[in-house]
């Protein structure tokens, strides 16, 4: 069957550090990022996320020159070129896909190809497992959403009539804006995209379950919460792709109405549902793995 | 230390399904043969050591810990090889082995520098970067027993190690089981192949539904055999005499099938032959393998 001859040449023992627990989430997290980024992992791996990172980083330079090139004509002009805000959609739109292949990817095949039982072996908890695993998932994708936010706010602040540093000073607000909604995009996509993925077994399936859920379902949502009868507005909220878009445009100004906001809902309203559908999601996956330990 | 594992009044339920009960064991340091048909409660048992299931009652100390108590310090002591698939195919031999030694908490550059090592000492130093996927049953087991060890743990649970290997692939992974309790390592070897065991450990215990059969060093066993016994005449009075000792007996004409038992089976024979003024004809001791003392155990029972 196999030509391959083990050969005792020795054993070294260890003496040195241990990091017990805490180097065991972090070797977690080393590796999820690694995970979705196709590091270590063959070149077709690699394609797609690398891809959209490059789209993304593209995109941002595209605008900046979009503005700068506007400016030169008519300085007004760029009131109406989109920017932080704006890019939110165009991001969101990248990274929506990005947590369709990255989510799937970062649980489905350590479970079905039963490598948890090597690393519940080892001294990790469920909860650092899972804990590990999301934070790879938000430094990926918050950096697809912040990085090409950071060069398009440099880029702005080099080509600003008023100079790069009063530019900067000026929009300071946006170093937290932008992070704030970052993390409710993070935060519902993640607990959804994590809820999924713990209970299928394909990461085909759980990608197309992703964003069928956010976009027939939202657009199912939509159509009911128009309907004329009791609660029915209520509907709207299960429009869950619309709740991050309404906490930007809370912080970048609007841009068109979502359900939940026609159906008279506040932002509070939204973050109530992105929180609750994290616990609800976080319950639930913690739950499913702590059968699997 | 003197035990890597104290079991005292042990019992584990999966509801309605007891897997195990009542266990008291106490399990040497060296290399250990855990054995038991299926359902014998083996791999609950190695949960337990793990610190993964909670026992129902009773306790366990590994390695003098409580692995209830401080499950991550005995995790981190322990390496496990389970039975099943248990890689990722899209990572290389380098990579996986790499990454489960920083799991057990070994910093990142030593822990690339002991995947290499450990799949050296296994025999893949050619093919660690090449893509688990790739691998063959056989390799795989390696890769397997390779990520148990790279952590230098001071106990490896390995659930059935030389499945799927070729008949020269397992005698080279039990005799690298072996050597391993020559750096100190102990280890506890479940499997349901007898054989196995009986080459490659000091120590068995057998389980059955749950229950110990028998725990106890693999030399001591051995000695545990039958003795043939042909007489001249009076077969049945000589089956009677020795059976009034508490020693079975099975007659068979004029042979008597005498046992299992240790050397004062011999001397017990003579002595009710003597008695009975019975002729000897040729008394033989016959070698019991493990299976024959599993076997015999599990009818006792």
């Amino acid at each position: 069957m196999t030509d391959q001859v083990i050969y005792d040449r020795g054993y070294r023992t260890y003496d040195g550090p241990r990091l017990g627990p805490k180097g065991a989430r972090r070797a977690v997290y080393k590796d999820g990022v690694r995970r979705v980024l196709g590091l270590g992992r063959k070149a077709r791996q690699k394609i797609f996320p690398w891809s959209l990172i490059a789209i993304a980083l593209i995109a941002a330079a595209v605008f900046v020159g979009i503005h700068w090139a506007i400016g030169n004509i008519e300085e007004s002009l760029r009131q109406e070129v989109p920017t932080y805000g704006g890019l939110f959609d165009f991001y969101s739109g990248i990274s929506l896909l990005f947590i369709a292949l990255a989510g799937p990817q970062l649980l489905i095949p350590d479970r079905t190809t039963g490598v948890l039982s090597v690393y519940f072996s080892r001294p990790l908890t469920v909860d650092g497992y899972l804990t590990s695993k999301m934070g790879a998932f938000a430094t990926v994708v918050g950096a697809i959403y912040i990085v090409p936010q950071i060069v398009l706010h440099l880029g702005l602040a080099l080509i600003s009539t008023e100079g790069f540093l009063p530019y900067l000073g000026d929009n300071v607000d946006i170093m937290w804006q932008v992070p704030v909604t970052t993390a409710a995009f993070i935060a519902l996509h993640g607990a959804l995209v994590f809820g999924l993925s713990a209970v299928i077994d394909r990461t085909g399936i759980a990608a197309a379950s992703f964003l069928g859920i956010l976009f027939a379902g939202g657009a199912i949502a939509t159509r009911v919460a128009e309907a004329s009868f009791p609660g029915s507005r209520y509907a709207s909220l299960l429009a869950i792709d619309q709740h991050p878009r309404i906490i930007r445009d809370y912080f970048f100004g609007d841009t068109i109405a979502y359900a939940p906001e026609l159906a008279g809902f506040e932002v509070w309203v939204s973050i109530a549902v992105i929180v609750g559908l994290v616990a609800v999601a976080g319950f639930f996956v913690r739950n499913q793995y702590r059968r699997l330990a | 230390m003197t035990s890597v594992l104290e079991v005292s009044g042990l019992t584990h339920d999966y509801g309605e399904v007891v897997a195990i009960e009542d266990l008291n064991l106490e399990v040497p340091a060296g290399v250990t043969g855990l054995v038991g048909a299926n359902g014998a409660g083996k791999t609950t048992l190695l949960r337990l050591t793990l610190g993964l299931l909670r026992p129902t009652s009773g306790s366990l100390r590994v390695l003098g810990h409580d692995p209830q108590e401080e499950p991550l310090v005995v995790r981190s002591r322990i390496g496990y090889m389970p039975e099943g698939e248990c890689l990722p195919k899209d990572q290389t031999a380098a990579d996986f082995v790499s990454y489960a030694a920083q799991l057990a908490g070994l910093p990142s550059s030593e822990a690339r520098r002991r995947s290499s090592e450990t799949l050296f000492l296994v025999g893949l130093e050619e093919e660690r970067f090449r893509y688990l996927g790739d691998f063959s049953t056989g390799m795989q087991q390696r890769v397997k027993l390779a990520q148990a060890i790279v952590h230098d743990p001071d106990l490896i649970l390995l659930d059935e190690p030389a499945s799927g290997l070729d008949p020269e692939g397992r005698v080279q992974m039990l005799d690298l089981i072996r050597r391993l309790s020559r750096f100190d390592i102990n280890v506890i070897v479940s499997s349901h192949v007898l054989t196995d065991i009986e080459q490659t450990c000091d120590w068995v215990v057998m389980l059955d539904a749950g229950q110990l059969l028998r725990s106890g060093p693999l030399g001591g066993f051995e000695k545990l055999g039958t003795v043939v016994v042909e007489v001249l005449e009076h077969p049945e009075d000589l089956a009677a005499r020795i059976r009034e000792r508490g020693i079975d007996v099975v007659v068979d004409e004029r042979r008597l099938v005498v046992g299992p038992g240790d050397e004062s089976i011999e001397q017990i024979v003579v002595a009710a032959a003597a008695e009975l003024d019975s002729g000897l004809v040729r008394m033989i001791r016959g070698s019991a393998s493990l299976e024959d003392l599993f076997l015999s155990n599990e009818e006792a029972k």
